[in-house]
């Protein structure tokens, strides 16, 4: 269960997110919420039990705040002006929907390496030939959400 | 959870590992679309199992791959 304060604590990260063009650090959340880094941690590491947002390895750094990701991915976005990195194909298609934004995805075949690119205006993508594949059900997406 | 051009391509990257579900991808950006759009709000809570599981129904993602625990 994710109380009030976390929720706006997860809510001010999404937004330092999107204002910065990346993951924010704690500090910089912390200062944008008049919290303590360490309350920022603390709330963070709830947020990630209840997955609500995700920490890398080192439970300290946002990894992803899905469809969000913190690091360079092969699924690059271009939306609402900015370049980003989604977790997966599922997550590029999303950050325009999470930005209310059209947007372009490119990718690469992950058999050829061929790039992908997809226009998407209006909810439609512009190649509806490609196909998407997801090859862990959905029973254990959250089992390795790394892997997933 | 990757983009391809065509059911070849995905049949030689899985490489003789057991194949997962493969869907269009107009029914990936609506999925994203309805999993998604509400990311940003500040009304924003987390979705419920059973939301989660109702966008996928709705999307026409159904049966036992599709099912959250």
């Amino acid at each position: 269960m994710v109380d009030e304060a976390d929720r706006e604590l997860r809510n001010l990260t999404y937004t330092a997110f999107v204002e910065l063009g990346r993951a924010p650090t704690a500090d910089e959340v912390a200062g944008a919420a008049a919290l303590d880094r360490t309350d920022v941690a603390d709330g963070w590491r709830r947020l990630h039990d209840q997955h609500a947002l995700v920490l890398d390895p080192t439970g300290s750094r946002i990894w992803m705040a899905n469809p969000f990701s913190a690091v360079p991915t092969p699924h690059r976005v271009h939306a609402d002006g900015r370049w980003w990195f989604g977790n997966c194909a599922w997550d590029a298609f999303g950050i325009g929907a999470a930005l209310h934004s059209d947007g372009r995805v490119e990718t690469v075949c992950p058999d050829c390496d061929d790039p992908i690119a997809v226009e998407v205006r209006g909810g439609l993508p512009d190649d509806e030939a490609l196909l998407f594949h997801c090859l862990v059900a959905a029973r254990q997406w959250f089992d390795d959400i790394g892997y997933t | 959870m990757n983009l391809f051009r065509s059911e070849e391509h995905i049949d030689r990257w899985l490489d003789g590992r057991a194949p997962g579900a493969t869907i269009p991808v107009t029914t990936l950006v609506d999925l994203a679309t309805r999993w998604s759009d509400d990311r940003l709000s500040p009304a924003w809570r987390p979705h419920t199992r059973d939301e989660n599981q109702a966008i996928l129904d709705e999307v026409g993602l159904t049966g036992e791959f599709w099912r959250l625990p």
